[in-house]
């Protein structure tokens, strides 16, 4: 499995932004990293190419902010403040696309890993 | 939870206006009778409602949040209509009194009919009452199912 | 993703309170000929706002950890507002109740009862496929 793929399934995930339904948590899809240009040697100020651990927290940050906005609008609805049943359900079915998304994600990292530690040098 | 006690809320509404039915058909069936095993015209029927506790029982009213809040209906009274009957001259109907006068029942029969179909309305609008109590009921089943 | 977090709870709870209101509906369209009857109506959206404290507006700050927090997580003391109701057109009986009114409000009580147990259901899901690691 080739890590542009997990590149793919970021941008996925990224795509999956919360605009649609809330103000806040705008993801900004210009600062998002390219794999293949991925050298932690080199250092060239703020837009330094992040290691994978870096974009994975970052990813995984986001999919817990996509929960709690979705926590948030199911609040809204049970105590009446909206009553707009359909953003309430999409805002919960994304959320829960991207943690299932975002387990995939880790899943298969976990088992190129152990692919890769199974190679015989 | 409590859905139960909406059913029976519901069912008492139904029961009540059964009984509305029947005086409203009695009534409408009988609107030209003169003569009755009472002697006189017979009397149009009008059915009171009132209404009562839902929950009975003190154990029910300590456990339950609405304590007497949501009422059940009856039919507490069936009660003869206070007015009086009709008389037309007709000297030589059976029933005639002394002057040439019969009794008749006081009934309207267009007004008879708009209770019915009010109580016709009543009587669906509580069968929607018990459906909605009853489909919420099922989809406490299916909480946890997918 | 707690089982017991505020929004589960807050779930339960707007279940609870639907159960009650519909429980009124039904009092209501029985009583809509009953002489002297007044509409009853049950609000807890307010309540239940308050307990959730949604944007963090409502609560008090607390600077130490030793310090109760008070106003928040009252979720077992919930109290609905049951009241009759005022307005509406009174008949020559003393009966206010408008009995279309009620329909449209009971059919809107059980689709968002629909709603909660939907979402009560995707969140517990989410949680069993946690729990099962996605296989």
């Amino acid at each position: 499995m080739s890590i542009e793929n997990v590149g793919n399934m970021n941008k996925m995930l990224s795509n999956y932004s919360t605009q649609d339904w809330t103000k806040s948590a705008a993801i900004d899809q210009a600062s998002l990293p390219k794999f293949n240009e991925l050298n932690p040697n080199l250092a060239q100020g703020a837009a330094a190419p992040q290691s994978f651990s870096e974009i994975m927290a970052s990813s995984l940050a986001e999919v817990n902010n996509m929960q709690v906005e979705a926590n948030k609008a199911i609040q809204k609805l049970a105590s009446g403040q909206t009553k707009n049943i359909s953003e309430t359900m999409l805002a919960v079915e994304n959320a829960e696309i991207a943690f299932k998304t975002m387990n995939q994600v880790r899943m298969k990292v976990i088992e190129a890993y152990k692919e890769i530690m199974r190679m015989q040098m | 939870m409590d859905l139960l006690t909406s059913l029976k809320i519901s069912s008492s509404g139904l029961t009540a206006n059964k009984k509305r039915m029947a005086a409203i058909t009695s009534n409408i069936a009988n609107a030209q009778v003169t003569r009755t095993a009472e002697g006189g015209p017979y009397q149009p029927k009008e059915v009171v409602f009132g209404s009562e506790p839902a929950r009975e029982s003190f154990a029910e009213i300590l456990e339950g949040q609405l304590e007497e809040k949501a009422q059940t209906v009856h039919a507490t009274e069936i009660a003869n209509s206070r007015k009086p009957p009709v008389l037309k001259y007709e000297p030589n109907h059976p029933d005639a009194n002394a002057e040439g006068y019969v009794a008749y029942p006081n009934i309207n029969t267009m007004e008879e009919m708009a209770n019915m179909i009010e109580a016709s309305r009543a009587y669906e609008a509580n069968i929607n009452a018990m459906g909605v109590a009853k489909s919420m009921a099922m989809k406490d089943l299916e909480i946890g199912r997918n | 993703m707690k089982i017991d977090d505020k929004t589960m709870q807050a779930l339960t709870a707007s279940l609870k309170f639907r159960q009650l209101r519909q429980e009124l509906h039904a009092s209501n369209i029985a009583n809509a000929e009953t002489p002297g009857y007044k509409a009853k109506k049950l609000d807890f959206e307010e309540a239940l706002a308050r307990a959730l404290d949604v944007d963090d507006q409502l609560g008090m700050k607390t600077t130490d950890s030793k310090h109760f927090n008070v106003g928040g997580g009252g979720f077992n003391n919930l109290q609905p507002e049951i009241y009759e109701d005022s307005n509406g057109i009174v008949d020559p009986t003393g009966n206010n109740v408008d009995r279309d009114q009620e329909m449209a409000e009971m059919a809107e009580n059980k689709i968002m009862y629909d709603a909660t147990v939907q979402l009560i259901n995707k969140k517990l899901g989410l949680l069993k496929y946690a729990i099962g690691s996605g296989q």
